[in-house]
Protein backbone atom coordinates (compact mmCIF):
# COMPACT_ATOMS: atom_id res chain seq x y z
CA UNK A 1 0.00 0.00 0.00
CA UNK A 2 1.72 3.09 -0.94
CA UNK A 3 1.40 6.56 1.08
CA UNK A 4 -1.64 8.15 -1.22
CA UNK A 5 -3.58 5.04 -0.08
CA UNK A 6 -2.50 4.82 3.45
CA UNK A 7 -3.10 8.80 3.46
CA UNK A 8 -6.88 8.84 1.86
CA UNK A 9 -7.57 5.84 4.25
CA UNK A 10 -6.34 7.86 7.63
CA UNK A 11 -8.22 11.19 6.41
CA UNK A 12 -11.20 9.13 5.85
CA UNK A 13 -11.00 8.07 9.89
CA UNK A 14 -9.35 10.49 10.85
CA UNK A 15 -12.52 12.31 13.27
CA UNK A 16 -12.78 8.82 14.98
CA UNK A 17 -9.43 7.92 15.61
CA UNK A 18 -9.30 11.82 17.03
CA UNK A 19 -12.07 10.99 19.23
CA UNK A 20 -10.40 7.60 20.01
CA UNK A 21 -6.94 9.11 20.90
CA UNK A 22 -8.66 11.32 23.25
CA UNK A 23 -10.82 8.61 24.94
CA UNK A 24 -7.19 6.51 25.67
CA UNK A 25 -5.67 10.02 26.72
CA UNK A 26 -8.18 10.27 29.74
CA UNK A 27 -10.28 12.91 27.05
CA UNK A 28 -6.98 15.36 27.19
CA UNK A 29 -7.10 17.11 24.07
CA UNK A 30 -3.06 18.08 23.55
CA UNK A 31 -1.82 14.60 24.30
CA UNK A 32 -4.77 13.56 22.11
CA UNK A 33 -3.28 15.16 19.39
CA UNK A 34 0.25 14.79 20.00
CA UNK A 35 -0.74 10.79 20.05
CA UNK A 36 -2.53 11.12 16.30
CA UNK A 37 0.49 12.84 14.96
CA UNK A 38 2.66 9.99 16.55
CA UNK A 39 0.39 7.36 15.14
CA UNK A 40 -0.09 8.45 11.57
CA UNK A 41 3.73 8.93 11.54
CA UNK A 42 4.30 5.84 12.41
CA UNK A 43 2.10 4.36 9.51
CA UNK A 44 3.33 6.52 7.17
CA UNK A 45 7.58 5.61 7.97
CA UNK A 46 5.89 1.99 7.49
CA UNK A 47 6.55 0.98 11.19
CA UNK A 48 2.88 -0.15 11.76
CA UNK A 49 1.93 -2.04 8.35
CA UNK A 50 -1.90 -2.73 7.31
CA UNK A 51 -2.08 -7.09 6.77
CA UNK A 52 -5.95 -7.17 6.07
CA UNK A 53 -7.55 -4.23 4.59
CA UNK A 54 -10.61 -5.17 5.76
CA UNK A 55 -9.34 -4.27 9.32
CA UNK A 56 -8.36 -0.25 8.88
CA UNK A 57 -10.65 0.41 11.67
CA UNK A 58 -9.27 -2.23 14.32
CA UNK A 59 -5.85 -1.84 13.02
CA UNK A 60 -5.65 2.16 13.12
CA UNK A 61 -7.61 2.08 17.15
CA UNK A 62 -4.87 -0.73 17.90
CA UNK A 63 -1.79 1.67 17.26
CA UNK A 64 -3.72 4.61 18.75
CA UNK A 65 -4.08 2.87 21.95
CA UNK A 66 -0.20 1.59 22.36
CA UNK A 67 0.72 4.89 21.01
CA UNK A 68 -1.12 6.74 23.96
CA UNK A 69 0.16 4.22 26.62
CA UNK A 70 3.46 5.04 25.52
CA UNK A 71 2.53 8.49 26.11
CA UNK A 72 0.26 7.67 29.45
CA UNK A 73 3.32 6.03 30.35
CA UNK A 74 6.31 8.63 30.21
CA UNK A 75 3.75 10.82 31.82
CA UNK A 76 3.53 8.70 34.78
CA UNK A 77 -0.11 8.44 34.43
CA UNK A 78 -0.43 4.81 33.74
CA UNK A 79 -2.61 2.88 36.04
CA UNK A 80 -1.64 -0.98 36.83
CA UNK A 81 -4.07 -3.51 35.97
CA UNK A 82 -4.97 -4.44 39.76
CA UNK A 83 -6.65 -1.11 40.18
CA UNK A 84 -8.62 -2.26 36.88
CA UNK A 85 -10.94 -4.48 39.64
CA UNK A 86 -11.31 -2.16 42.51
CA UNK A 87 -15.14 -1.17 42.89
CA UNK A 88 -16.33 2.02 41.30
CA UNK A 89 -17.91 4.46 43.10
CA UNK A 90 -18.42 8.11 42.93
CA UNK A 91 -17.37 10.25 45.81
CA UNK A 92 -17.28 13.73 44.42
CA UNK A 93 -20.60 15.51 43.04
CA UNK A 94 -20.47 14.33 39.01
CA UNK A 95 -22.96 16.31 37.10
CA UNK A 96 -25.51 14.21 34.58
CA UNK A 97 -24.18 15.62 31.46
CA UNK A 98 -20.01 15.06 32.46
CA UNK A 99 -20.42 12.07 30.43
CA UNK A 100 -16.81 12.27 30.27
CA UNK A 101 -16.26 12.62 34.00
CA UNK A 102 -18.83 9.46 34.58
CA UNK A 103 -17.23 7.34 31.97
CA UNK A 104 -13.43 7.99 33.64
CA UNK A 105 -14.85 6.15 36.77
CA UNK A 106 -14.71 2.89 35.22
CA UNK A 107 -11.44 0.63 35.35
CA UNK A 108 -9.77 1.05 31.84
CA UNK A 109 -10.53 -2.30 30.51
CA UNK A 110 -14.08 -1.83 30.96
CA UNK A 111 -14.04 1.77 29.50
CA UNK A 112 -11.92 0.96 26.71
CA UNK A 113 -14.24 -2.26 25.64
CA UNK A 114 -17.57 -0.09 26.34
CA UNK A 115 -16.35 2.69 24.57
CA UNK A 116 -15.45 0.77 21.42
CA UNK A 117 -18.79 -1.14 21.39
CA UNK A 118 -20.86 1.58 22.16
CA UNK A 119 -19.29 4.64 20.81
CA UNK A 120 -17.97 3.83 18.09
CA UNK A 121 -20.09 0.50 17.31
CA UNK A 122 -17.46 -2.30 16.88
CA UNK A 123 -18.19 -6.05 18.11
CA UNK A 124 -16.58 -7.53 21.44
CA UNK A 125 -14.82 -9.41 18.59
CA UNK A 126 -12.86 -6.11 17.53
CA UNK A 127 -12.57 -4.74 20.83
CA UNK A 128 -10.90 -7.82 21.48
CA UNK A 129 -8.51 -8.09 18.69
CA UNK A 130 -7.55 -3.98 19.31
CA UNK A 131 -6.82 -4.64 23.09
CA UNK A 132 -5.19 -8.04 21.95
CA UNK A 133 -7.19 -10.45 24.13
CA UNK A 134 -9.40 -13.08 24.05
CA UNK A 135 -13.08 -12.83 23.55
CA UNK A 136 -13.62 -14.61 26.68
CA UNK A 137 -12.22 -11.77 28.95
CA UNK A 138 -13.38 -9.20 26.69
CA UNK A 139 -16.95 -10.35 27.33
CA UNK A 140 -16.35 -9.87 30.72
CA UNK A 141 -15.43 -6.98 30.34
CA UNK A 142 -17.80 -5.95 28.62
CA UNK A 143 -20.35 -7.50 30.67
CA UNK A 144 -18.98 -5.53 34.13
CA UNK A 145 -18.50 -2.58 32.50
CA UNK A 146 -22.51 -1.79 31.43
CA UNK A 147 -23.01 -3.28 34.88
CA UNK A 148 -20.74 -0.55 36.70
CA UNK A 149 -21.73 1.94 33.94
CA UNK A 150 -25.54 1.64 34.68
CA UNK A 151 -25.25 1.77 38.20
CA UNK A 152 -23.02 4.76 37.66
CA UNK A 153 -25.50 6.75 35.85
CA UNK A 154 -28.06 5.71 38.09
CA UNK A 155 -25.97 7.00 40.69
CA UNK A 156 -25.71 10.23 39.46
CA UNK A 157 -29.31 10.81 38.80
CA UNK A 158 -29.68 9.84 42.02
CA UNK A 159 -27.78 12.67 43.54
CA UNK A 160 -28.97 14.80 41.20
CA UNK A 161 -32.48 14.70 41.99
CA UNK A 162 -32.47 13.87 45.48
CA UNK A 163 -28.78 15.68 46.82
CA UNK A 164 -25.62 13.72 47.63
CA UNK A 165 -26.50 11.02 50.09
CA UNK B 1 -31.25 -4.87 24.22
CA UNK B 2 -33.50 -3.13 25.75
CA UNK B 3 -31.85 -3.97 28.60
CA UNK B 4 -29.04 -1.71 27.45
CA UNK B 5 -31.48 1.16 26.69
CA UNK B 6 -30.12 3.42 29.69
CA UNK B 7 -26.12 3.18 28.44
CA UNK B 8 -27.08 3.67 24.65
CA UNK B 9 -29.01 6.72 25.68
CA UNK B 10 -26.12 7.86 27.74
CA UNK B 11 -23.98 7.31 24.53
CA UNK B 12 -25.98 8.94 21.54
CA UNK B 13 -25.83 12.06 24.38
CA UNK B 14 -22.33 12.07 25.17
CA UNK B 15 -22.03 11.68 21.01
CA UNK B 16 -24.05 15.21 20.87
CA UNK B 17 -21.91 16.98 22.94
CA UNK B 18 -18.77 15.45 21.76
CA UNK B 19 -20.22 17.54 17.96
CA UNK B 20 -18.97 20.51 19.32
CA UNK B 21 -15.24 19.21 20.06
CA UNK B 22 -12.69 20.75 17.41
CA UNK B 23 -11.38 18.22 15.53
CA UNK B 24 -7.99 19.15 14.45
CA UNK B 25 -7.22 19.59 10.73
CA UNK B 26 -5.36 16.22 9.34
CA UNK B 27 -2.30 16.84 9.93
CA UNK B 28 0.87 17.20 7.23
CA UNK B 29 2.80 14.49 8.35
CA UNK B 30 6.35 14.80 6.88
CA UNK B 31 7.96 11.26 6.96
CA UNK B 32 11.62 11.45 8.53
CA UNK B 33 12.74 9.17 5.45
CA UNK B 34 14.79 10.56 2.23
CA UNK B 35 12.63 9.87 -1.17
CA UNK B 36 14.27 8.86 -3.94
CA UNK B 37 14.07 12.35 -5.61
CA UNK B 38 15.77 14.52 -3.16
CA UNK B 39 19.28 12.49 -3.31
CA UNK B 40 18.82 12.07 -7.25
CA UNK B 41 17.95 16.13 -7.30
CA UNK B 42 21.18 16.98 -5.33
CA UNK B 43 23.17 14.19 -7.78
CA UNK B 44 21.85 16.15 -10.83
CA UNK B 45 22.57 19.52 -8.93
CA UNK B 46 26.45 18.79 -8.77
CA UNK B 47 26.36 17.64 -12.41
CA UNK B 48 25.37 20.78 -14.08
CA UNK B 49 27.57 22.54 -11.42
CA UNK B 50 30.26 20.66 -13.26
CA UNK B 51 29.38 21.07 -16.36
CA UNK B 52 28.37 24.65 -16.48
CA UNK B 53 30.74 26.68 -13.90
CA UNK B 54 34.07 24.85 -15.05
CA UNK B 55 35.24 26.98 -17.99
CA UNK B 56 37.28 25.23 -20.30
CA UNK B 57 40.89 26.55 -19.80
CA UNK B 58 42.57 27.94 -22.92
CA UNK B 59 45.55 26.08 -24.92
CA UNK B 60 48.73 28.06 -24.70
CA UNK B 61 50.93 27.35 -27.43
CA UNK B 62 54.51 25.20 -26.17
CA UNK B 63 57.45 27.66 -26.38
CA UNK B 64 60.28 25.97 -28.81
CA UNK B 65 63.00 24.14 -26.95
CA UNK B 66 64.68 23.50 -29.87
CA UNK B 67 66.77 25.51 -32.56
CA UNK B 68 67.57 24.20 -35.51
CA UNK B 69 70.51 25.66 -37.45
CA UNK B 70 71.71 24.45 -40.98
CA UNK B 71 73.72 26.14 -43.46
CA UNK B 72 72.43 24.71 -46.72
CA UNK B 73 73.64 25.75 -50.11
CA UNK B 74 71.45 27.05 -53.34
CA UNK B 75 72.27 25.99 -57.01
CA UNK B 76 74.35 29.07 -57.28
CA UNK B 77 77.26 27.46 -54.73
CA UNK B 78 75.65 30.21 -52.18
CA UNK B 79 75.54 28.87 -48.45
CA UNK B 80 72.49 30.29 -46.76
CA UNK B 81 71.80 29.36 -43.00
CA UNK B 82 68.16 27.96 -42.03
CA UNK B 83 66.98 28.54 -38.41
CA UNK B 84 64.11 26.29 -37.41
CA UNK B 85 62.19 26.37 -34.20
CA UNK B 86 60.74 23.46 -33.09
CA UNK B 87 58.71 22.21 -29.64
CA UNK B 88 60.51 18.80 -30.05
CA UNK B 89 63.07 16.75 -31.52
CA UNK B 90 62.00 13.16 -32.52
CA UNK B 91 65.25 12.36 -34.86
CA UNK B 92 67.47 14.73 -35.85
CA UNK B 93 70.37 13.79 -38.45
CA UNK B 94 72.82 16.83 -39.16
CA UNK B 95 73.62 16.67 -43.43
CA UNK B 96 77.42 16.84 -42.32
CA UNK B 97 77.47 13.76 -39.88
CA UNK B 98 78.69 11.80 -43.20
CA UNK B 99 81.80 13.32 -42.95
CA UNK B 100 82.68 12.47 -39.10
CA UNK B 101 82.50 8.88 -39.72
CA UNK B 102 83.65 8.65 -43.24
CA UNK B 103 86.58 10.47 -42.91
Amino acid sequence: MNHNQLDHILKAHHRDAYLWARQCCSFKDEMAKDVLQQTYLKILEGQAKLKDESKVKTWLFSIIRYTAIDELRKAGKIVSLSDSYDPVDIHEEVDRTDYEGIIKHLPEMQREVILMVFYHKMTIAQSAEILQISIGTARTHYDRGKKKLKELITKVQIQEDYGKQ
Amino acid sequence: MENNEQIERFFDQMKKQDEQLDIPVFPEVKTRKFGFWIPAGIAASMVFAFLFIQKPEPIKPASPEVVIITLQQDGNHNQHFTIEERTFLDTWESPTASLLTEY
